[in-house]
């Protein structure tokens, strides 16, 4: 940092940021530093700059201040009552504020990842295309167009091995070099930006903190493959990625970055949102491009596949927002960079949206072929509440789990499609010994089966079937033959599905009576949940040997169903029992049963 | 051609052949319940799943999945197997499996396939939905509990109808396929949805509980109504016609029906068929043997001829089959020698006799229906031909959809075909189409796009010399650019095709429209060719075959106006009406009226007693299209068979007989009614019809060849002067009838029962009218009271009217000029 840069304060303003009352805290930087003539003080400008996620959303808001003295601190949990004490010790007094400091996790939480992708997410300022350029912006498209042909920059995508980041793993310069090689004078570059799987964000991180990126990564797409407009295909659900990302398209038509004759390259590229309207089937390719098209979004048979013949009968290449969001920096740093990344058959990182009973819950970004365990121990600090692991699911509702014993599983595609899991959009949802299996297969089925669009039959009655029977097993109300019956049907539904959706419904389930036999064994013959989860099979009672009379139960229960008091042990009243399991979640010592 | 191998059998197919095609070729039968070869893949139902080598870890739809080189494909393993038993089971889990009371059953593919895989238990178990039934609209009833999701009711409406009248909602286990905003039905009924629902979710109402469909004779005939000349299969029981059978593979229309001849069958067994012969006694009509008639009508016909043969005339309806018409033919001009014969009141077939015979030395279109879909660009002029020819209107509709043909319409009033994708439509002032085609004629030659070795060129110059297009724009409303750069996009077009449907709801300057228009492709040289020249659809099932035979004044004598002049002046003193409904189908009632009135005998022969034949002296009562053979000839100049499905309705004859009886009764020499022998007669003497035989017109009937000379031709332009402070009242066809025939269908009454007058907002609102009030509409020639039909199609000041209803006929105010000027008043 040169002698007279600025002061730099970056507030997180992501999703999670502004819900956590980014704005305020925001605007009080401003107020602050306003009324007190701070930059006259330090004698320095103090730059308050709005950026996308950092990925450790659960401490929002997350401030990162950059002085000369002290390098870089980050505050976390900070509120607008603390602003003012913050800039008054930290950049007037040039004294750190220990206790409000984050915690070291999270620079453990922010050291262990490799940020490639999310490079500019939580650096920039989103809505600045000037900070955008000061990292290279449009430097990588600027390349391709002056200084190679769309067939090296397609070479130069396959020499890189990245695979399409939305879950399938497709080698992405493959792709590209098929809808080149279709013949058309119209075709169409589409950014999927519909991300459905439950917790996963990380598209919409990247939307939000880094817009640019993205209209770059499908102008270069749209070069290497002949296309002039694109669509990005964005889930009205994600209302501040839409608006940065509409602000971004908005600047780059102003200022020549889109449109007839891009930057004077003498190449043409136009690109819109299209607002998707809340199914998650729309994320599937032939559905979303349907979806665009005024249809209903369902999805449609391929071949032909979207290459060939894709958005309104047209020649269309279709990636993901992660995918795109790698191209900039396979042109800029060379595919060769990019190749020494990661594994043999995965290159580059991955983001994963690590949720669940995991301590640090986020955005993780990481060298593919790092291990499960390493992303959750090293990475995110391990299991919350010192419980037992149980089990990671990887992929969503289209993935499987991962039990502990292969914990060392890379995160890699094949590893995880071997391990019966995928890597999908990157969902990892984390799991204890208090999770029941069968209910999570249960809820990933119930996701499934909403969602399904009704088209082809197996999704469309078949999950609901297969629903039916997990919801008898975890009410007591299994068959021995059920876990046979799921097994068939799954198999069946998994190769006689319509699309992605149904072809991958079934493997929570068939994953978790790969690793976890047992528990529909104990839920069907025994009528018993062993992680004391389904409701209808717990006994509603204090276990006395584990209680150890703290009363936690008692403030948890709403409808004053437990007996307690000091120094006594605990009493559930089962009349008045509403079976919230709110007593449960309570206590720490797993002693209601 | 790609080679591949099925079940180890090697195929060989097209290129664009799916693995479905492929077996089928093959004789290797994959079971499909969502797949239509005419509409999209859509790959929804999962039971044509097989397995390809090259395509291993999933099972492949067949019907979706196109063939490649070298594939190995199984469509039997036990894989296979184990899915479509699955497939199956979770469909019977919500059917209703209430086929004692379902009227597909013996006709439901699901039921087959269930048989055919022996699923005789289920694995799973589920409550039923309960959704409510579509009881309410006239003719669809609609049981989304026995729905299968097949999407082919929503597909078909969409790609083909161009309707949209279904879509799917909701989404998982709680999809279905439901209407806008999940109400009643209300579409145009074409029952297209019907035809292809694979169960008894969609089932006509006028069929229910009529029979089993296993009980059915099926006959293939044609279909009587409109001159696009769709093949047609009835549905017979105990000699009655319940039921029009769905056969995707019969004709170029792939078995695709309109509403009518879907659903208008009900007239062929109608309680108010005649089954007698009437003779008039003291002002009564009373029943009398075929004897009694058939003599009295000999006699009077005989001592007319031996009076005056021109003091005879006869109208007959182009609906009869080409043998009868050449009998009556035959009976009037030979046998009696008069020429005074026409049909359809002669304007509605002038655009082939007079029109294209003058431009063209032929009487029938140059072009074929194939010709829609091979052609670039489509002119329609006059009307969108939906309305009169639905059938070709979803022709269009599949030529604009998925071929991108460019679709031009000249007409005075919007109409379905206007709402497809990228179609223009060009509204003009009503009764002006003439002009328009004339000053496109002149854009042509101004712009020098003309082919200069067209005959008579310089001639035809010099008559376009007075006429200039800024006058014409006023005149017609459509701007001077507009109407050049129409010609210049018509001469540029690699193909283009003139689309001209006619009829007695369309009046006036039909021959010279149709030359004007002849014109127009002579000069751009887009005729002779394929995808090009101008097809003129008749009206009726039969209006092509009754120009080919000449079923109109071809020696001077008096076409249908002057017939009727000729009965109010006493000129004509016989007068035999065969099939034609005057009274309610000409122009001018009261004239009609009074022309029957004065004439001294007058023979009626129809399936009715119709407001005509109450006038008469003798009504004989005639076989419809089912009790008999013969053939019609389509607009496409297809020459197609049809079949005796049913025995005669009462004591019927066909009219064939009729008139061959009438034949022997005068002349003494007997004729054969045979229709086999007549054909044979008639080929033999009819341009193009040689060699056809009952034999050799196979399924698809015959195209005839037509040897055409073009020639340009000055064309009369006569104007008719707007009236102001008046609305102009344009007459057509009812999207649900055709002529007057379809009043004794069921179908198409349950759907439109009446004359209305139709409005657009604006001029219903200046009115203050609404849908369902009445308006006096008040004329030249008398005043009507009509229910009023307020919709968005009209341009201001214009107002229409369908012609086919007794009741308020419309003809009480039009008298065949192009466009009426009305007065309305609540």
């Amino acid at each position: 940092m040169s002698e007279n840069a600025a002061i730099k304060i970056l507030i997180c303003q992501g999703t999670g940021g502004v819900s956590m009352g980014a704005k305020e805290v925001e605007a009080e930087f401003f107020r602050v530093i306003a009324e007190k003539g701070v930059d006259a003080i330090v004698g320095k400008r103090c730059d308050v700059i709005k950026t996308g996620c950092r990925g450790l959303c659960a401490n929002d808001v997350l401030v990162d201040i950059i002085t000369e003295e002290q390098g870089r601190v980050t505050y976390d949990f900070v509120t607008a009552e603390e602003v003012e004490k913050i800039v008054d010790e930290h950049i007037v007094n040039k004294t750190t504020l220990e206790k409000r400091k984050a915690k070291p996790y999270y620079n453990t939480f922010v050291d262990q990842q490799m940020r490639v992708v999310m490079t500019g997410c939580g650096q920039i300022n989103p809505e600045s295309l000037d900070a955008y350029l000061a990292e290279d912006g449009f430097k990588a498209v600027e390349q391709c167009v002056k200084q190679m042909t769309p067939a090296s920059v397609i070479d130069e995508m396959k020499k890189s091995g990245l695979r399409g980041r939305g879950g399938g793993g497709f080698p992405t310069g493959m792709k590209w070099s098929f809808c080149a090689a279709t013949p058309g004078k119209v075709k169409y570059i589409i950014c999927n930006a519909d991300e459905g799987d439950p917790g996963a964000f990380m598209d919409r991180s990247i939307l939000e903190g880094d817009p640019y990126c993205i209209i770059e990564g499908m102008m270069i797409a749209g070069y290497a493959i002949g296309a002039t407009a694109g669509y990005v295909y964005v889930r009205a659900e994600y209302p501040l990625a839409i608006e940065r990302l509409q602000m971004a398209i908005d600047v780059c038509y102003e200022k020549g970055y889109l449109g007839k004759n891009v930057m004077g390259f003498g190449f043409d590229f136009d690109l819109r949102i299209k607002k998707g309207a809340g199914a998650f089937v729309c994320g599937e390719e032939t559905a979303l491009m349907a979806s665009i098209e005024g249809e209903r979004g369902m999805p449609r048979p391929r071949p032909p596949f979207p290459a060939v013949k894709g958005l309104w009968g047209k020649p269309t290449n279709i990636n993901n927002v992660e995918t795109f969001a790698n191209v900039r920096h396979i042109i800029l740093k060379g595919a060769d960079w990019y190749a020494s990344l990661g594994t043999e058959t995965t290159k580059g990182t991955k983001i994963f949206a690590v949720t669940g009973k995991v301590k640090h819950t986020g955005l993780v970004e990481v060298p593919a072929g790092m291990t499960v365990r390493e992303v959750i121990y090293n990475v995110c600090g391990g299991i919350a509440n010192n419980r037992k692991f149980k089990a990671v699911q990887a992929g969503g509702p289209s993935g499987g789990c991962i039990p502990a014993d292969i914990l060392d599983t890379p995160v890699d595609y094949d590893s995880l499609i071997k391990a019966g899991a995928m890597m999908g959009s990157g969902g990892l949802v984390v799991m204890d010994e208090t999770t029941c299996m069968v209910d999570v297969a249960r809820f990933f089925l119930t996701f499934t089966r909403d969602e399904s669009c009704g088209k082809c039959v197996p999704c469309r009655i078949g999950l609901k079937a297969m629903l039916d029977i997990l919801e008898r097993i975890t009410e007591g109300r299994g068959e021995s033959t059920d876990i046979d019956k799921l097994l068939e049907m799954g198999t069946t539904i998994k190769k006689a599905s319509l699309c992605g959706l149904g072809q991958t419904a079934p493997n929570p389930i068939l994953s978790t009576i790969k690793y976890f036999r047992h528990e529909y064994e104990a839920h069907i013959n025994e009528k018993r949940c062993p992680s004391n989860c389904c409701k209808e099979l717990l006994l509603w009672r204090v276990i006395p040997e584990k209680c150890v009379k703290c009363g936690a139960c008692l403030k948890a229960c709403p409808v004053d169903a437990i007996k307690w008091e000091k120094g006594q042990l605990a009493e559930l009243i089962i009349e008045k029992c509403t079976k919230c399991k709110s007593c449960y979640d309570a206590c720490r010592f797993m002693a209601i049963e | 051609m790609v080679n591949l191998t099925i079940d180890d059998k090697q195929v060989t197919v097209a290129n664009d052949a799916t693995i479905f095609d492929a077996a089928k070729a093959a004789g290797i039968r994959i079971p499909i319940l969502c797949h239509d070869k005419k509409l999209h893949p859509f790959g929804g139902c999962r039971m044509c799943l097989v397995e390809v080598e090259q395509m291993k870890g999933r099972l492949i739809p067949a019907c979706t999945t196109p063939v490649s080189e070298g594939m190995i494909v199984r469509t039997a393993t036990d894989e296979i197997m184990t899915a479509r038993k699955l497939v199956l089971e979770l469909l019977l889990l919500k059917h209703p499996l209430d086929c004692p009371v379902c009227d597909a059953a013996g006709d439901c593919d699901l039921q087959n396939l269930t048989y055919e895989y022996k699923v005789n238990s289920n694995k799973f178990t589920d409550e039923k939905f309960h959704w409510k039934i579509d009881y309410e609209n006239p003719l669809i009833e609609r049981d989304q509990n026995r729905c299968i999701h097949c999407g082919k009711c929503s597909r078909i409406c969409d790609e083909i109808v161009a309707f949209g009248a279904y879509s799917f909602v909701n989404r998982g286990i709680e999809a279905k396929i439901s209407t806008p905003f999940d109400e009643k039905l209300d579409c145009e009924y074409c029952g297209s949805c019907i035809s292809v629902c694979p169960v008894g979710a969609l089932i006509a109402k006028p069929f229910k509980f009529k029979a089993r469909w296993w009980a059915l004779n099926r006959v293939k005939t044609v279909c009587s109504y409109c001159g696009t000349g769709c093949q047609l299969t009835l549905g017979v029981k105990d000699d009655k016609v319940l039921t029009t059978v769905y056969d995707e593979d019969q004709g170029f229309h792939n078995g695709q029906l309109c509403s009518r001849g879907r659903f208008g069958y009900q007239f062929v067994n109608s309680d108010q068929r005649l089954t007698n012969p009437l003779i008039r006694k003291n002002g009564v009509l009373e029943p009398s043997s075929w004897d009694e008639a058939l003599n009295l009508v000999a006699a009077r016909l005989g001592e007319a001829k031996n009076y005056d043969p021109s003091g005879i005339a006869a109208l007959v309806t182009p609906r009869l089959t080409n043998e009868e018409l050449f009998l009556f033919r035959k009976l009037f001009k030979e046998i009696i020698g008069t020429d005074n014969i026409d049909h359809s009141a002669g304007y509605a077939h002038e655009a082939l006799t007079k029109g294209l015979k003058e431009s063209l030395g032929v009487t029938a279109s140059p072009a074929e229906i194939a010709d829609i879909q091979k052609s670039n660009l489509l002119l329609v002029i006059k009307t969108d031909a939906y309305e009169t020819h639905p059938v070709i209107g979803f022709e269009i509709n599949i030529g604009v959809k998925r071929k991108g043909i460019d679709l031009r319409i000249l007409s005075d009033k919007a109409g379905k075909l206007s709402k497809l994708p990228d179609a223009k439509s060009y509204i003009h002032k009503p009764g002006s189409e003439l002009l328009l085609v004339t000053a496109m004629a002149k854009a042509l030659v101004d712009a020098d796009l003309v082919d200069t070795a067209c005959k008579g060129l310089d001639e035809f110059k010099t008559s376009l010399a007075g006429i200039s297009i800024e006058a014409v724009a006023a005149k017609t409303g459509i701007s001077a650019d507009t109407i050049k750069s129409l010609a210049v996009d018509y001469a540029r077009a690699e193909r283009a095709l003139i689309v001209l449907p006619i009829g007695l709801g369309y009046s006036g300057h039909g021959k010279e429209l149709t030359q004007a228009l002849t014109n127009l492709a002579i000069l751009a040289g887009k005729i002779g060719k394929e995808g090009c020249g101008i097809l003129v659809l008749g009206e009726k099932n039969n209006s092509q075959g009754a120009a080919d035979l000449g079923i109109h004044p071809t020696t001077g004598g008096r076409d249908a106006a002057a017939i009727l002049a000729g009965c109010q002046s006493r000129a004509i003193k016989f007068l035999f009406v065969a099939g034609e409904n005057p009274v309610v189908s000409y122009p001018d009632r009261a004239k009609v009226e009074k022309a029957l009135d004065s004439v001294s005998f007058l023979v009626v022969q129809d399936l009715f007693l119709t407001e005509t034949a109450k006038k008469a002296d003798v009504v004989l009562p005639v076989k419809s299209f089912a009790e008999k053979c013969g053939t019609f000839t389509s607009a496409g100049r297809n020459i197609q068979r049809i079949r005796k499905a049913i025995n005669a309705v009462g004591q019927s004859r066909s009219d064939r007989e009729i008139f061959a009886e009438l034949i022997a009764r005068i002349s003494g020499v007997a004729v054969s009614g045979d229709a086999a022998a007549l054909l044979g007669e008639l080929a033999s003497s009819t341009p193009g019809y040689k060699g056809v035989t009952f034999e050799n017109l196979g399924d698809n009937g015959f195209i005839y060849p037509v040897e055409i000379s073009p020639k340009l031709v000055t064309v009369i332009l006569e104007e008719s002067p707007a009236e102001e402070g008046k609305f102009a009242l344009v007459t057509g066809s009812s999207l649900y009838h055709c002529g007057t025939m379809s009043r004794f269908g069921e179908g198409p009454m349950l759907v439109a029962p009446e004359t209305y007058l139709e409005l657009g907002r604006k001029d219903a609102a200046k009115l203050g009218v609404a849908e369902g009030d009445s308006l006096k509409v008040k004329s030249a020639a008398g005043e009507l009271t009509l229910k009023v039909k307020v919709g968005v199609r009209l341009p201001e000041g214009v107002v229409f009217a369908p012609y086919h209803f007794e009741s308020s006929s419309i003809n009480n105010i039009v008298t065949g000029a192009p466009v009426t000027y009305v007065t309305l008043s609540r």
